[in-house]
């Protein structure tokens, strides 16, 4: 779908494209990057910092109520949701690209280039690494460095999910066997890329983070489009999920959030041509 | 490093074996308070124990992932489920911390125990824990309360 749902107050308007990291154009990992750049200079509750200690530390913990249960879709969703806006608050072009961590059928173990080159042509890479906030340092009692680190492969991690893996947990029929079998897959991915990634306190200050959930997001919104019409529980529906102002139904649409996922995108202006008579 | 053994879960009757079309083992109660680990599961392995591999010819049949809450930020009682005060008009969720539940799906090997007409099956779930940022001793980090063998016939 390339637009959002209509309302009675507005027509259909395009959605943005969630893009493959792997196969971004340049000028599409030039506005990622200077969407991350400018978010990580930003001290208040527009920057990166902000955002990323909402899943850990600083207390509270935003994800405590999203891991094991059936808010870990939703929830993730609404998070990515928030992130993104403050990304296009500094870039209006910006949408956050996915990690296709599958292996198998010739695909490695790796991360995607964009995220593992340590610097770009102006400098240090902001997909790379991060800071680590201050008082997350802090309230952890100063346990890891301040800035991620990863120790992606480490052989006592368990292996990045198979493209095989994966076409399993698609088959699952009902909402709660899906969510807790992708949780499981999720999981791994954060143990392999290991560092910050690999503990629930500090996970999100890695850039990483976001393009693996926007993979998750991803199965899910896939999983969606292979069983319409299953959804989560009806008690939690209308749930709300805090710290967003968003409950779980509000994030059953991604068309309706304005996004949906592609592989790759390309895009030219329609230009009039006279046609001859 | 803690393993968990438990030796013996009842199977189907063998005569049944057609009929399974998926077996999960659930494990309930699992804590996720600590580090994060891979709780590799072994079927009719007993002597498993960790470093393992994951060879299905000595019984490994899957395994289960816990992203882990690395330990306690707050003050004292913070991270304890259970504590303060709870009736049915309190519509706050549940305490974060409060164990969950992991399924490992293992048809496979269930069917292949029930083809060879065993009764019983025995499962033993080793911790795999990648060193955590920091370098922390880990401890250790993995508790479950129950197991439970499922089983779906068509």
């Amino acid at each position: 779908m390339a637009v959002g749902s209509p309302t009675a107050q507005a027509p259909a308007t395009p959605i943005g494209f969630r893009r493959d990291a792997a196969r971004l154009t340049p000028g599409q990992l030039a506005i990622i990057r200077r969407a991350f750049r400018a978010v990580q200079g930003l001290g208040d509750d527009r920057g990166y910092a902000h955002h990323s200690g909402i899943h850990g530390l600083p207390l509270p913990i935003g994800c405590d109520n999203a891991h094991g249960t059936e808010y870990f879709l939703p929830w993730h969703r609404a998070y990515l949701y928030f992130f993104e806006r403050a990304l296009r608050d500094r870039e209006p072009d910006a949408m956050l690209p996915w990690w296709d961590w599958r292996v198998g059928f010739g695909r490695p173990a790796e991360l995607p280039p964009p995220f593992a080159e340590p610097n770009d042509e102006l400098g240090p890479n902001p997909l790379f690494d991060a800071e680590v906030s201050p008082l997350a340092l802090q309230q952890g009692g100063n346990a890891v460095p301040p800035r991620t680190r990863r120790r992606a492969g480490h052989p006592a991690a368990p292996p990045l999910p198979s493209a095989a893996e994966v076409v399993d947990v698609l088959s699952i029929r009902d909402f709660t066997g899906f969510s807790e079998q992708i949780e499981g897959l999720h999981d791994r991915v954060h143990m392999w890329v290991g560092g910050h990634m690999g503990q629930i306190p500090y996970a999100a200050f890695d850039p990483i983070f976001w393009a693996h959930h926007c993979m998750i997001d991803r199965l899910w919104r896939v999983w969606q489009l292979e069983h319409p019409g299953a959804t989560p529980p009806a008690a939690i529906l209308d749930e709300a999920l805090p710290p967003f102002r968003m409950t779980v139904r509000q994030t059953l649409s991604v068309t309706e959030l304005g996004y949906d996922y592609a592989v790759s995108t390309a895009s030219a202006p329609a230009t009039p041509t006279p046609v001859p008579a | 490093m803690t393993a968990y053994r438990i030796d013996r879960i009842d199977l189907p009757a063998a005569e049944l074996v057609d009929e399974v079309t998926r077996a999960d083992l659930v494990f309930y109660g699992v804590d996720h308070s600590g580090v994060s680990y891979e709780g590799q599961v072994y079927i009719d392995a007993s002597d498993a124990e960790p470093p393992t591999t994951r060879d299905p010819s000595r019984g490994y049949a899957g395994s289960f992932t816990v992203f882990g809450h690395a330990g306690c930020y707050g003050d004292d009682g913070h991270c304890l489920p259970g504590q303060g005060f709870r009736d049915e008009f309190d519509r706050r969720p549940r305490h974060p911390l409060t164990p969950f539940t992991r399924t490992v799906v293992v048809t496979d090997r269930v069917r292949s125990a029930m083809s060879s007409g065993a009764t019983q099956i025995s499962v033993t779930v080793v911790a795999s824990v990648p060193p955590p940022e920091g370098g922390e001793e880990p401890g250790e980090p993995m508790r479950i309360e129950s197991v439970r063998l499922l089983t779906y016939h068509g």
